[in-house]
């Protein structure tokens, strides 16, 4: 019950990224923190969703460019460790839960191709017939959702039902933080990064580390 | 013929839906016929399907003004559907170019930045500040849009010179640059705080040799890997 809850609600968020509005709600800091109150567990929701976020920060869908679909990314990523704390330790469910975001970003990338190719094909049916122009169009909104399902069952199935053995290694809360904060900053580094803001960056670095030390 | 309330909204409601059917050969074609043909009368709709029915791609946000400007052109029913359509292929490319440096490069990042340094610190208010300030920006513009580029026309094209992209985006270009240094605010001093300055570096050369992101995906992973097995 709680998986096809979970994919359902994962689905729904990720019509925002192109089927509907494009509000944001699909970024995964914001749909962490949804999972998170949604299913009991704000505080993981928003550390994980905050995390992927930093990993995914800079994949910019410009023109005919699908970068690894890290809003999918980030709902499973937060889906997967609410379901993999049922039964396991928190260090394995991090890493699991990680590691299932970063593969759900590349799987979902896939499958928009083949979304976005079913789409084609309504086109050419519009054209061919010159009817239906609104059906043909909105129909893209149920191929989205299934598209959510889609990338979003297999592995929230995969989570719910897996005990991870003790003898693996497992992920800790500060080593997460670790290499997020280093993707985070190489993505942000590469957006913002001009020699007329070099200031701002050294005054914030500055900041951070009066915010650290106090 | 004008741009009453109501017309606005349903122009405005269905552009929410501008990149439903967003595919490869037509991009967002359907949704912009779509869109377009919500504010116009019936009578019209045979005419405007058989107009616009080829490619059409720009920033979703920012096809509000393009929707405005053509809506006027076949109101007026003066100007040749040629200097339309051609106003809709010169004008589709300069706003994807603009709209997606404002809100892709810039305020999205710069905000999910911002929203992301507060969220860790103080939870859901992060969350809530991004979905704030992002959504008062992106609805201005496409609300603003349509009006802008019923009321302008084809001239709309100038507004991307305008303060509401400028000045804009210098703004959170330095927000960015600042939340970018403040990220260092995150860290833990007691474990693994080096290692953040190697890791940076090799993403960011990656990033630099524009690498695809699949492969960028795979190496944070491979990292992650190797981190923990050491």
């Amino acid at each position: 019950m709680i998986i096809a809850l979970l994919c359902i609600t994962g689905a729904l968020i990720l019509l925002d990224k192109y089927a509907f509005g494009e509000f944001g709600i699909s970024q995964p800091l914001i749909a962490g923190t949804i999972l998170g109150a949604l299913f009991g567990n704000l505080d993981a929701g928003i550390f994980i969703g905050a995390m992927l976020q930093l990993i995914f920060l800079a994949g910019l869908p410009i023109g005919r460019e699908i970068p690894p679909d890290g809003q999918s990314g980030g709902i499973i990523g937060v889906g997967s460790y609410l379901l993999l704390r049922i039964s396991n330790a928190e260090g394995h469910a991090l890493l699991v839960a990680i590691l299932f975001a970063l593969a759900g970003a590349l799987i979902g990338g896939q499958l928009e191709i083949v979304t976005r190719r079913f789409n084609e094909k309504m086109y050419r049916r519009f054209l061919k017939t010159g009817e239906h122009l609104v059906r043909c169009h909105l129909l893209g909104t149920l191929t989205a959702f299934i598209r959510g399902l889609c990338v979003m069952l297999p592995f929230f199935a995969l989570a719910y039902y897996i005990t991870i053995p003790p003898a693996l290694p497992t992920m800790s809360r500060s080593l997460l933080m670790t290499i997020s904060i280093s993707v985070g900053c190489a993505n942000g580094l590469y957006l913002f990064f001009k020699k007329s803001k070099i200031i701002y960056i050294v005054v914030g670095v500055l900041c951070g580390l009066v915010s650290v030390v106090l | 013929m004008r741009l009453g309330f109501c017309r606005l909204v349903k122009v405005f409601f269905s552009s929410l839906f501008l990149q439903t059917s967003w595919s490869f050969f037509s991009m967002q074609s359907m949704g912009f016929l779509v869109t377009l043909m919500s504010g116009v009368r019936k009578d019209q709709h045979a005419d405007i399907r058989e107009a616009h029915k080829g490619f059409f791609n720009t920033h979703p946000y920012m096809a509000s003004y393009i929707v405005g400007a053509t809506l006027r052109a076949h109101d007026e029913g003066k100007t040749p559907v040629n200097d339309i359509q051609r106003f809709i292929a010169i004008a589709q490319t300069s706003f994807a170019s603009a709209g997606d440096l404002l809100f892709w490069r810039t305020v999205r990042p710069a905000l999910l930045l911002l929203a992301t340094i507060l969220a860790v610190k103080i939870g859901i208010w992060g969350s809530l500040v991004f979905l704030v300030c992002y959504n008062v920006m992106h609805l201005y513009h496409r609300i603003r849009g349509i009006q802008d580029g019923y009321a302008r026309g084809p001239n709309v094209i100038y507004v991307i010179k305008s303060a509401r992209f400028t000045v804009v985006r210098r703004v959170f270009e330095t927000i960015g640059a600042l939340m970018c240094g403040l990220l260092c605010a995150l860290v833990s001093l007691q474990t693994h705080a080096l290692l953040i300055i190697p890791i940076a570096a090799l993403i960011l050369i990656l990033m630099i040799k524009r690498l695809s992101s699949v492969i960028i995906t795979i190496a944070i992973m491979l990292i992650m890997i190797i981190m923990l097995l050491v």
